[in-house]
């Protein structure tokens, strides 16, 4: 654990090299400005993702965004200019499904006991069918609820994750993500896409609160969708001629519903992904699936599908409060051997996938699990683009963020060797053009 | 239906229980089976065995015409007489609250009325054991609910009943439990590994310092200590601790068999282990301890998904060829009936017929210690034996009658009632 470094300020004092340090006495407006100043990294191996790699090239970012790359940029004369000879700039990590910064949960009708079930409010009111709109909270949106006071932002940050896609997660609509930049910022400078996608889950609720099973829950998500189709029916006839009709009752389960532009679809067993496939295509939504640990055996479905699939790099593990003598089956045996293997799979069959931490909580494991992603046959440079354009085109901010190309947001990683590699330390952090330096772990223990 | 027929007839001569049974195949268990025997009954007991017995003149002749009789069946573990139906709370006598109850025994609270008794008894099984526990459940009765009693399936009253109401001393031995099943939650709620460690360290030590508190109430009452206050429960520990009385340890799975069999040998315990089902690697523990087994329903699902399917079957005949003794136990009511068919599917994996005959028989005779006058057709012994048209485990084997102490009980129940109610339906 990093201590201390949330309160760090976003301007810690640069190490400026010699040839910038005369310009830095021609600056004395920085403190009050609003916009961080120009910041070129010169003699650095640029690896844009989208483009060839660029072995020794120079990047200029200002304004917050990527404003030139090449092997021969000019650089303003007020700008800082990091060396980056020996290091490596990648475009930031994006965490594809969090619930950093999402902020706090709202109570939900039919919610389980917090005892047994996902963290509820005590005292929550039992459901008895649909109509009470059971774990739904569709209307919230983690752009709204940000919280940019998260400590975990700046302990993403210093292990190179730029962004992440942020959802309200419980019940079975959880609410809207959005996609936010890691900055130390107000919430909302941090956001980048205020609505991405519903999060939607099979969960079931408490004792004597409908959906108590895994049929009740899928019958609800139906009854949602076809309640959706109607409510638009009857807004439109009423907006078209209100006299003399009856007006239709304002639903904000169904409001969020039908302002979603993706539904999140959980499958992670091979069972479940075909499931939420058949799900989605009946419903007639655009999906993104998670989980993904059994992806491997069901490449081709999902191919077809034309459906993403969101990764969680939270392998499956012995769990560690069970009982140390239990025998485990077979099937859990196979799948904690397999599961890091989907990965792979999944890039072979030419299924566009992202991770996700999946509530891991510490950046390490995440990319410790993508380490296990690589070692178990997904190449280094798949596995970079399922941390960076693949999240950003699976959420349509492709334009934005990404890759290192002209005109995007400047999110970027500097590290001093290759990104996953266990012995690469992160040098500097790049999140809307304003740098961050990682305290390194060393003086951090 | 012949069975009942005959039952009637047999009913109608009864005066007595001293008589001839002729023309039968006898199966004693102790000794090879006789084929055209005789076995002499006098006022309750087998006077003789044998194919050259003459009647004693006057003396009531029953014809077996040509059928088998086997020794009564035992059943190691039941609730019979203590629970009637599961969910009906006021017919349950089990489950005492609190840890330590080893001053209740069963047997007294048994009802000879209930309708377990003709069901069970009309498949043969003449005895059976009834414990003061839940057995459906995973929880209630403590950590001691009480003694074992044996009874007899026959009798007006418990007394009548009675073969030792004080048999085992019951003993749930904790264990490292990670679910558990709350009133009102849909799911078991799940303990963590360390949570559940600390549970089951602290019942064991509850469970140590009860015995210390035995152990210095047997002290005191030794040294004639004119203060002692008495304490039933204390007292009832004292045959335990003095080794006449064994205890039955029920523990279920490697862990708790190691670690049960562990505590009774720190306490000089003469041990049953009981409700073993996935011994494992225990095997070697149980027999170095050479202590007899009571095991479960052999037909039980396997524990884990991985088990092969005959997981249950086979363990009979492995706890056989391990050479240890084991008797069969049902660890419920409603089919305490089936036990002999049970033993007959663990012969279908591997226990050799006679040994399977032999758990619900002899075996389970000489745990309880009662090999002196049950569990084989031997002179002396109680005249409890079952009259049968084959083998007494094969479920299509019609039983004729069964005698207990030379009772001829008949085979009528519930089930013969609502048989014969249901055929004349209009």
């Amino acid at each position: 654990m990093i201590l201390g470094q949330a309160d760090s300020p976003p301007m810690k004092p640069l190490r400026i090299p010699p040839c910038a340090r005369a310009a830095l006495a021609l600056l004395p407006f920085l403190g009050a400005a609003a916009d961080p100043p120009a910041l070129a990294v010169r003699n650095a191996r640029i690896v844009t993702v989208t483009g060839p790699v660029l072995e020794n090239g120079t990047l200029l970012v200002r304004n917050g965004l990527i404003e030139a790359l090449g092997g021969n940029v000019p650089v303003p004369a007020n700008a800082w200019v990091l060396d980056g000879a020996g290091l490596t700039v990648y475009p930031g990590l994006m965490d594809a499904l969090s619930t950093l910064a999402a902020g706090a949960d709202l109570p939900q009708p039919g919610a389980a006991s917090p005892r047994n079930g996902p963290s509820a409010p005590s005292g929550a009111t039992p459901a008895r069918g649909p109509e009470d709109r059971p774990l739904t909270t569709s209307w919230i949106k983690a752009a709204d609820t940000l919280q940019a006071a998260d400590r975990n932002i700046d302990l993403f940050r210093q292990a190179g994750f730029t962004g992440a896609a942020t959802f309200p997660t419980r019940g079975i609509f959880g609410g809207h993500g959005a996609v936010i930049n890691l900055a130390s910022a107000p919430a909302g400078k941090m956001v980048v896409e205020p609505s991405v996608g519903l999060y939607a889950a099979l969960a079931t609720g408490g004792a004597g609160s409908f959906p108590s099973s895994l049929m009740g829950s899928i019958s609800y998500i139906r009854q949602i969708y076809a309640d959706a189709a109607h409510y638009v029916a009857m807004k439109e006839a009423y907006a078209a001629n209100a006299r003399g009709r009856q007006r239709p009752a304002y639903d904000r389960a169904l409001e969020g519903v039908l302002e979603a532009r993706r539904l999140l679809l959980p499958g992670s067993r091979a069972v479940e992904i075909e499931r939420s496939l058949r799900l989605a295509a009946e419903l007639k939504v655009r999906a993104v699936l998670y989980g993904g640990h059994e992806a491997y055996r069901v490449t081709e479905p999902l191919k077809q599908s034309g459906m993403p699939i969101l990764v969680s790099v939270k392998w499956p593990e012995r769990d560690p409060n069970g009982d140390p003598d239990e025998v485990e089956s077979l099937r859990q045996l196979r799948l904690r051997a397999q599961a890091p293997g989907s990965p792979a799979a999944l890039a072979q069959a030419g299924v566009r996938f992202a991770f996700y931490s999946d509530g891991l909580q510490s950046p390490d494991q995440i990319k410790r699990g993508v380490r296990r992603a690589i070692e178990n046959g997904l190449d280094e440079t798949a596995a970079l683009r399922a941390m960076t354009l693949a999240p950003a085109e699976i959420f349509g901010v492709a334009d934005r963020l990404g890759s290192i190309e002209p005109g995007k947001i400047a999110n970027l990683v500097i590290a001093d060797g290759p990104l996953f590699a266990e012995t690469t330390r992160i040098r500097y952090v790049v999140v809307d053009g304003v740098k961050y330096e990682p305290v390194q772990r060393e003086n951090a223990r | 239906m012949r069975a009942l027929y005959l039952a009637a007839a047999l009913a109608a001569a009864l005066h007595a229980e001293t008589f001839l049974l002729r023309n039968v195949t006898v199966h004693p268990v102790s000794d090879p089976d006789i084929p055209n025997a005789a076995i002499l009954v006098r006022d309750g007991r087998i006077a003789d065995v044998g194919t050259r017995l003459a009647a004693p003149k006057g003396i009531r002749v029953i014809d077996g015409k040509g059928q088998h009789v086997f020794p009564g069946m035992i059943n190691s573990a039941t609730m019979i007489g203590l629970s009637e139906v599961g969910a009906v709370s006021a017919g349950n006598d089990v489950g005492e609250a609190g840890d330590f109850n080893p001053q209740l025994r069963p047997l007294i609270a048994v009802n000879p009325d209930s309708e377990h008794i003709p069901v069970t008894r009309a498949n043969g099984i003449t005895s059976v054991v009834t414990l003061p526990v839940s057995l459906t459940g995973t929880s209630g009765g403590g950590i001691i609910p009480g003694h074992a009693s044996l009874l007899r399936l026959d009798g007006w009253t418990w007394e009548e009943m009675e073969i030792n109401r004080a048999a085992a001393m019951v003993l749930q031995f904790p264990e490292v439990r990670l679910s558990i099943n709350t009133p009102g939650e849909l799911r078991p709620v799940r303990i963590p590994f360390l949570e559940a460690r600390r549970t089951y360290e602290s019942r064991l030590r509850d469970l140590t310092t009860f015995f210390e508190n035995a152990r210095r109430y047997q002290r005191a009452r030794t040294a004639g200590d004119a203060q002692l206050r008495t304490d039933i429960r204390l007292e009832a520990m004292l045959p335990v601790l003095e080794g006449k009385v064994p205890v039955l340890l029920l523990a279920g799975n490697e862990r708790a068999i190691r670690e049960a069999l562990a505590f009774g040998g720190r306490e000089k315990l003469k041990v049953i282990l009981g409700g073993v089902r996935d011994p494992g690697a225990a095997m070697a523990a149980i027999k170095a301890a050479g202590v007899p087994v009571i095991l479960r329903e052999p037909t039980d699902l396997p524990g884990r998904e991985d088990d092969p399917y005959d997981h249950n079957y086979s363990l009979p005949a492995r706890l056989h060829k391990e050479g240890i003794r084991f008797a069969l136990g049902s660890f419920n009511n409603q089919f305490a009936r089936n036990i002999g068919f049970q033993a007959a599917f663990a012969a279908a994996y591997g226990l050799p017929p006679q040994e399977a005959l032999r758990s619900v028989t002899l075996s389970p005779a000489t745990i309880w210690g009662q090999d002196d006058s049950l569990g084989s057709i031997e002179k002396g012994k109680w005249a409890d034996l079952v009259l049968a048209d084959g083998d007494i485990l094969e479920p299509r084997t019609n039983v004729t009658q069964v005698f207990i102490h030379g009772r001829e009980t008949g085979v009528e129940s519930k089930h013969t009632r609502l048989y014969r109610r249901y055929l004349a339906r209009p």
